[in-house]
């Protein structure tokens, strides 16, 4: 027998005992995922919940943070991709109603503008910059 | 007897450095499709305080108990009144963890709380039939083989009985929020293996169920000190306590709103061999 195929040989049973030790013995245990990991009808319905607590409370802040744990899109798409699982795997109409409320508040939310924004720049005298010539 | 080829072994070696270079460098694990109950424990927090919200909006405990049940937790209710004091002690806002609080109360008696006072009978009388009633989450096994091998939950339409849509012949008065609490009774506890001047107090709704996250003041002649009701894990949920001082009167009252309760002192009491020691008091507020 070739040496080589000593070599592949026991490539070939390290791979073997590595894959029935990783997938029969000790398989991968998923543990600390995040919301944004979760399954399309899970994130649905963790929109859901944020959706029925809008319906009551009408705090468009308070469900954009809740939100933000589902990903890096957008509130407005989250909830619209919510929606859409919603109506694929049949949601009921009171349930849709809703996630199409927090939809349609969070495409038209504006934030509050900053106390910053609001400050407006104070003209400075028309004279000062020159200095007044004294006669 | 042929020789064993030890020259294998770094090329093994080598085979299992590429292979663990692309699994951590090149294509590392990304969980998708994971489940709630494998959630990190903060989130696994924040999934109850939206289900405690989502509940105290729509008042259907049976979804809410199904939602729970995705977290995977033994024992609900536990989790969810830990999660209150946890909340409590943190400083978290009262009406959030009385949110959390009140699901794990209304769990533990399986009662849900009243639905909100918009809801009228004439309310009752236009709503549709039972059928569009709000759907629940169930939990329905998918097919081996599936994308997971976890229970999916399931928006389904549940046909109710008849009655929950009909309006009820007599109404049970429910605790109103901002209602004053009463004093129900003050009793005199002369135990001796009690911390000495222990006052207890519980604090109940209407349904005589214990009450969490209540905030009581305790005033005295120079100070002042808060504390909430459902801090003790081994104690009931509407529970909480104070040593009182020797000499000193105090006045309690529930922070919501309540009439305050003055001239509280440490009773003496006297043990079965005639020595005295300070004994504690037991108040009970109730939520009409």
């Amino acid at each position: 027998m070739p040496r080589w195929l000593y070599s592949v040989i026991a490539i070939s049973v390290g791979i073997g005992i590595g894959l029935f030790y990783g997938w029969e013995i000790n398989p991968v245990q998923f543990v600390d995922t995040t919301p944004a990991s979760m399954r399309a009808d899970y994130r649905a319905d963790y929109v859901l919940m944020i959706a029925e607590a809008f319906h009551t409370d009408q705090n468009a802040d308070s469900a954009i943070r809740r939100l933000a744990v589902l990903g890096s899109s957008s509130p407005a798409e989250l909830a619209a991709q919510a929606l859409q699982t919603g109506q694929t795997i049949g949601y009921s109409s009171e349930d849709i109603s809703m996630l199409q409320e927090l939809t349609r508040a969070l495409q038209a939310y504006q934030p509050a503008p900053s106390p910053m924004d609001t400050i407006q720049p104070t003209a400075a005298p028309k004279d000062s910059a020159q200095g007044e010539s004294t006669p | 007897m042929k020789r064993f080829p030890w020259e294998s072994i770094p090329v093994l070696a080598i085979g299992i450095g590429l292979g663990l270079f692309y699994a951590w460098m090149v294509a590392p694990v990304r969980y998708i499709n994971t489940i709630p109950n494998t959630l990190r424990a903060d989130f696994k927090d924040q999934y109850r305080i939206l289900i405690s919200a989502s509940y105290a909006s729509t008042h259907d405990l049976t979804r809410a108990k199904s939602r729970l049940e995705l977290l995977g937790q033994n024992d609900p209710v536990q989790a969810l009144s830990a999660q209150a004091q946890r909340m409590l002690a943190a400083g978290q806002p009262l009406d959030v963890v009385q949110q959390v609080a009140r699901l794990a109360t209304d769990l533990q008696s399986s009662i849900a709380q009243s639905p909100p006072m918009a809801v009228t009978e004439s309310t009752l009388d236009v709503e549709p039939p039972t059928a569009t009633r709000p759907a629940s989450v169930v939990e329905t096994d998918t097919p081996q083989g599936g994308p997971a091998e976890t229970p999916t939950p399931e928006i389904i339409n549940t046909i109710l009985p008849l009655e929950t849509a009909t309006p009820r012949p007599t109404h049970t008065p429910m605790a109103t929020v901002g209602a004053p609490f009463i004093l129900l009774s003050t009793d005199i506890v002369c135990k001796p293996n009690l911390t000495d001047g222990l006052m207890q107090i519980s604090v109940i709704d209407s349904r005589r169920h214990q009450m969490p996250g209540v905030e009581i003041i305790i005033t005295w002649d120079g100070g002042e000190e808060q504390f909430f009701t459902g801090l003790k894990s081994d104690q009931p949920a509407g529970y909480a306590d104070y040593i009182m001082q020797t000499n000193v009167t105090y006045t309690v009252r529930i922070a919501e709103s309540g009439t305050p309760v003055p001239n509280l002192s440490a009773p003496t009491c006297t043990d079965s061999s005639g020595q005295t020691y300070l004994g504690g008091l037991h108040l009970t507020f109730q939520q009409p």
